[in-house]
C-alpha cells in the first residue's frame, strides 16, 4: 500500500479576511522589527552631530525612501489597529461572527484612510523641502 | 516547523484525472470535481471530473456525492452516516470551506463547478476519507468526562441551575466533525502539539460545567505555548463550523481564565 498522502491545505482552502488579516499582523509586526532598526540608525546618525546627519539627508529625502517610511508607516497604522482588536478579543469581545467581520472591515477602512494621508503628507512636502 | 507546500507523493497529478460524461438527455448538468486517491494503486492522487444531472438528484453536496457513487462510480469512497448534519461523517472541503455534505445545498454553491476535497492536512486513507486517530487523541487528552471529588447524592442525580446548564448547552452541540480544526492554519502547521479547536472546545465546555471538580487540573494540561497559546484567533474555525458554535471564543474564554487565575 502506498505511503497515505497529505491532503490539500493552502492551495485548495478558500481564501478568507480571517486568515488575510492574521498573516498580514505578522508581516507587519516583522516589518516594524525591522524598521525599528532604521530608525535607530537614523537617531543614532542625529546625535553623532550636524555632519553626519548632513551626509544621511539626501537618502532621507529620496523618494524611494520616502515610500520605504510609507509602507513603515503603513505597517505600523495597521498592526496597531488590529493589535486593538486582538487586545478586545483578549477581553473576550468580539468573537461573534458578525462582530469579527465587523471589527476586520474597520481595521481595513482606518488603515487605508490613514495611510492614505500618511502618504498625502509625506508627499506633499517634496523632495527639495528644508 | 511549518511547511507550506505539499510532499512530493502527496501533490495532485494534474494528468491523470478522469472526466465521467454525463448521459446525452441529461437536462441540467453540474459539474463535479473530486480529489480522488488509491491506496492500492502507485499513484499520486489526482482530481476526477463528475457531471451530473441535476434533475434526478437530491438538493444537497451529499445526495450528488452518494448518485455518483451508486450510479457512475462505485470506487468513490466517503464517510456518511445520519444525512442530517448530527453525526459529523460528512465533513470535508466544499469549494474551499470546510463543512457538512450532507447540510450544504448545491444552490448555496453558486452556478460553477464543485470542488470537493476532503478535511484539509490531513493523512488520506482513501478518496474523501481522511485518518482522524491524531483528531481523536487529542479530544481524549482533554479528559471529555466528568471528574467529581465529592460523593454523588444517592437518592438524586448531580444538579445544576438553568443558568449554569447554559454554559454548557452551546459547546455540548459539538459532533467532533473537524470542520474547525482542519480549517485552521495554527492546526496545519502544529498538529501534533497543538490541540486544535475542537478539542479547546470540548476542553472549555468541561471547564465551565458546574458539576466538574477538576477545573484547576483542566486549566493546567491546557497552560502550554503550544496545546492552547498556538491559538492566534484567526477565526477559521468559527467561520468553518456547520453548527454554528464558536470554538474561537471559547478559546478566548480559556485564556481568559489562565491569564485571571494568575492574579
Amino acid at each position: 500500500m502506498a505511503e497515505r498522502p497529505l491532503s490539500p491545505h493552502l492551495s485548495v482552502y478558500r481564501w478568507a479576511y480571517t486568515m488575510t488579516l492574521s498573516i498580514l499582523h505578522r508581516a507587519s509586526g516583522a516589518a516594524l522589527a525591522v524598521a525599528l532598526v532604521g530608525l535607530v540608525l537614523w537617531l543614532v546618525s542625529a546625535s553623532l552631530g550636524r555632519d553626519c546627519y548632513a551626509t544621511l539627508l539626501p537618502l532621507l529625502r529620496s523618494l524611494p525612501f520616502k515610500l520605504v517610511a510609507w509602507l513603515a508607516a503603513l505597517a505600523l497604522i495597521y498592526h496597531g489597529c488590529n493589535g486593538l482588536r486582538h487586545l478586545a478579543w483578549d477581553l473576550g469581545w468580539g468573537f461573534e461572527r458578525a462582530d469579527a467581520r465587523r471589527s476586520a472591515a474597520l481595521v481595513v477602512a482606518a488603515t487605508v484612510l490613514a495611510g492614505a494621508f500618511c502618504l498625502y503628507l509625506i508627499l506633499r512636502r517634496g523632495a527639495g523641502a528644508p | 516547523m511549518a511547511e507550506f507546500k505539499l510532499p512530493p507523493n502527496s501533490r495532485i497529478d494534474t494528468r491523470a484525472g478522469k472526466t465521467h460524461r454525463a448521459s446525452a438527455g441529461a437536462k441540467s448538468v453540474r459539474t463535479f470535481k473530486i480529489y480522488r486517491f488509491d491506496p492500492h494503486a502507485q499513484q499520486r492522487p489526482r482530481v476526477d471530473s463528475y457531471e451530473v444531472d441535476m434533475a434526478g438528484c437530491g438538493p444537497m453536496v451529499l445526495d450528488a456525492l452518494l448518485k455518483i457513487k451508486n450510479e457512475i462510480d462505485p470506487t468513490l469512497s466517503l464517510r456518511r452516516s445520519c444525512r442530517e448534519g448530527i453525526c459529523g461523517s460528512c465533513a470535508m472541503n466544499i469549494n474551499g470551506l470546510n463543512t457538512l455534505a450532507c447540510t450544504k445545498a448545491c444552490d448555496e454553491l453558486g452556478r460553477g463547478d464543485i470542488n470537493i476535497f476532503p478535511l484539509p492536512h490531513m493523512p488520506v486513507v482513501k478518496d474523501l476519507v481522511t485518518d482522524l486517530t491524531d483528531f481523536y487523541a487529542q479530544y481524549a487528552a482533554v479528559k471529555p468526562w466528568l471528574q467529581t471529588r465529592t460523593p454523588a447524592a444517592p437518592d438524586r442525580e448531580r444538579l445544576q441551575s438553568k443558568d449554569d446548564q447554559q454554559r454548557i448547552d452551546r459547546p455540548s452541540a459539538c459532533i467532533l466533525c473537524a470542520c474547525c480544526s482542519t480549517a485552521c492554519p495554527s492546526y496545519w502547521w502544529n498538529s501534533e502539539r497543538y490541540l486544535g479547536p475542537a478539542a479547546l472546545l470540548a476542553a472549555y465546555r468541561w471547564i465551565v460545567d458546574s458539576r466538574d471538580d477538576a477545573t484547576g487540573e483542566r486549566l493546567d494540561a491546557l497552560e502550554d505555548p503550544f496545546r492552547l497559546y498556538r491559538c492566534h484567533t484567526i477565526m477559521n474555525c468559527t467561520e468553518a463550523c456547520p453548527k454554528d458554535l464558536n470554538p474561537a471564543k471559547a478559546i478566548g474564554a480559556i485564556k481568559q481564565m489562565l491569564a485571571e487565575r494568575q492574579h
